[in-house]
């Protein structure tokens, strides 16, 4: 080493350079903000502008994703603690049939009991069955979450289309709203349209409901 | 340099124990930090480049190959965020002197001592002069101590170019000393 250098390496102990800051606080607090994000993040995939969540009640509190099913405008974050819910949902506006912006599909050609405009699309009531309609990618992308160990959740196909069957109580979540204690649902794809169906019926029934949906 | 048990405090928190790599933060907070001021200038952008430094190694822990110094590469990654820092302010801040007790009160010739203290604001103002690469291959060889292999990987250059740019740095630098 030169005399040069040699006072370079002298220079370096007179730099007037502060004491670090403590920062093994602020990178843990980061980083546990990251974990939280990324958990958002996950659960907030493919949730659009109005997003609808349905998760799974289960037993415990463990609290962490476990899965995903996806079709094109739904996807199913299992999960396996919820929130609080509530049984009161609003469906929107009651509208005539004929004002809605695409055609609607109706099971088997039944006319619904009413239609509600709401929600980023239309929902369709029957006598113990509700079916919700939105065009695929600029309406509400769906959520769902179910539990640990539960084979309730499945993908399914509807007349060659990718749809996913719950088969269990879940929550649905609206935008901005509580989530809502609902019931076992179909969600499946319709040509442009994102078709969700939800019925106190068993796997079968509800696939030959949505076959019957034209 | 590594800390007794790095590795395996990098394996632990490769595998998610948050511990191992607090551990880690405490161990390398100083260095990072110094090296972060060296590169930006100042104290804000260095603590700012640090904690950026330690998250993003934290994300890049799965990219760690096993068996190699977690320093070198925690310290190119806090290299990458100082200069960016520095970059997007347009200028680097400049180095100071620590400021010096009244010449001769440690009992030194006061005026060796104030020989000495003029020969260093002269230095360090020629190195601040230097081009942005030839300053931060002297910093990282000279003010932080690095070694030709942590300078080439701080810097994301070759070895061999450490060696050559470190030459001709010292070169410029007696040239701005006469």
């Amino acid at each position: 080493m030169n005399d040069l250098e040699l006072e370079l390496r002298d220079l370096a102990a007179h730099l007037d350079v502060p004491p670090a800051p403590p920062l093994l606080s602020v990178v843990v607090a980061r980083l546990a903000r990251r974990r939280r994000r990324r958990r958002m993040l996950v659960l907030a995939v493919a949730v659009g502008a109005t997003a609808l969540v349905v998760a799974f009640a289960v037993p415990g509190s463990r609290a962490t994703l476990l899965r995903f099913f996806h079709v094109r405008s739904a996807t199913v974050t299992i999960i396996d603690k919820l929130p609080p819910l509530t049984s009161h949902r609003s469906l929107g506006d009651p509208i005539s049939p004929n004002l809605a912006s695409f055609r609607l599909l109706l099971p088997s050609g039944r006319r619904p009991e009413q239609v509600y405009a709401g929600d980023g699309g239309y929902w369709l009531r029957y006598p113990g069955l509700l079916l919700f309609e939105f065009e695929s990618g600029e309406g509400p992308q769906i959520l769902k979450k179910a539990g640990l160990g539960t084979g309730n959740v499945e993908y399914v196909r509807v007349d060659g289309e990718p749809g996913i069957w719950i088969g269990s109580r879940h929550a649905l979540y609206l935008p901005g709203g509580p989530p809502v204690a609902a019931g076992h649902a179909l969600v499946w794809q319709h040509g442009p349209l994102t078709l969700r169906l939800e019925a106190a019926v068993g796997r079968e029934q509800a696939l030959a409901v949505a076959r019957s949906v034209h | 340099m590594q800390i007794p048990g790095e590795e395996a405090l990098v394996e632990r928190a490769r595998r998610g124990d948050a511990g191992a790599f607090e551990a880690l933060v405490v161990a390398y907070q100083s260095v990072a930090f110094r090296t972060a001021f060296v590169i930006a200038g100042n104290a804000a952008d260095a603590e700012e480049a640090s904690q950026d430094a330690f998250v993003k190694a934290h994300r890049g822990l799965g990219r760690f190959r096993g068996g190699e110094a977690f320093r070198p590469w925690l310290l190119t990654i806090v290299a990458n965020e100082a200069r960016n820092r520095r970059r997007a302010r347009g200028r680097r801040a400049a180095l100071a002197l620590r400021a010096a007790p009244e010449p001769g009160a440690s009992g030194e010739d006061p005026e060796e001592a104030a020989l000495a203290i003029d020969r260093r604001q002269r230095l360090l103002t020629a190195v601040e002069r230097l081009r942005d690469d030839d300053r931060d291959v002297l910093a990282c060889r000279y003010f932080l101590e690095l070694s030709e292999e942590e300078t080439a990987s701080v810097l994301g250059i070759a070895r061999g170019t450490v060696k050559s740019r470190t030459h001709r740095a010292l070169g410029r630098l007696e040239e701005e000393l006469r």
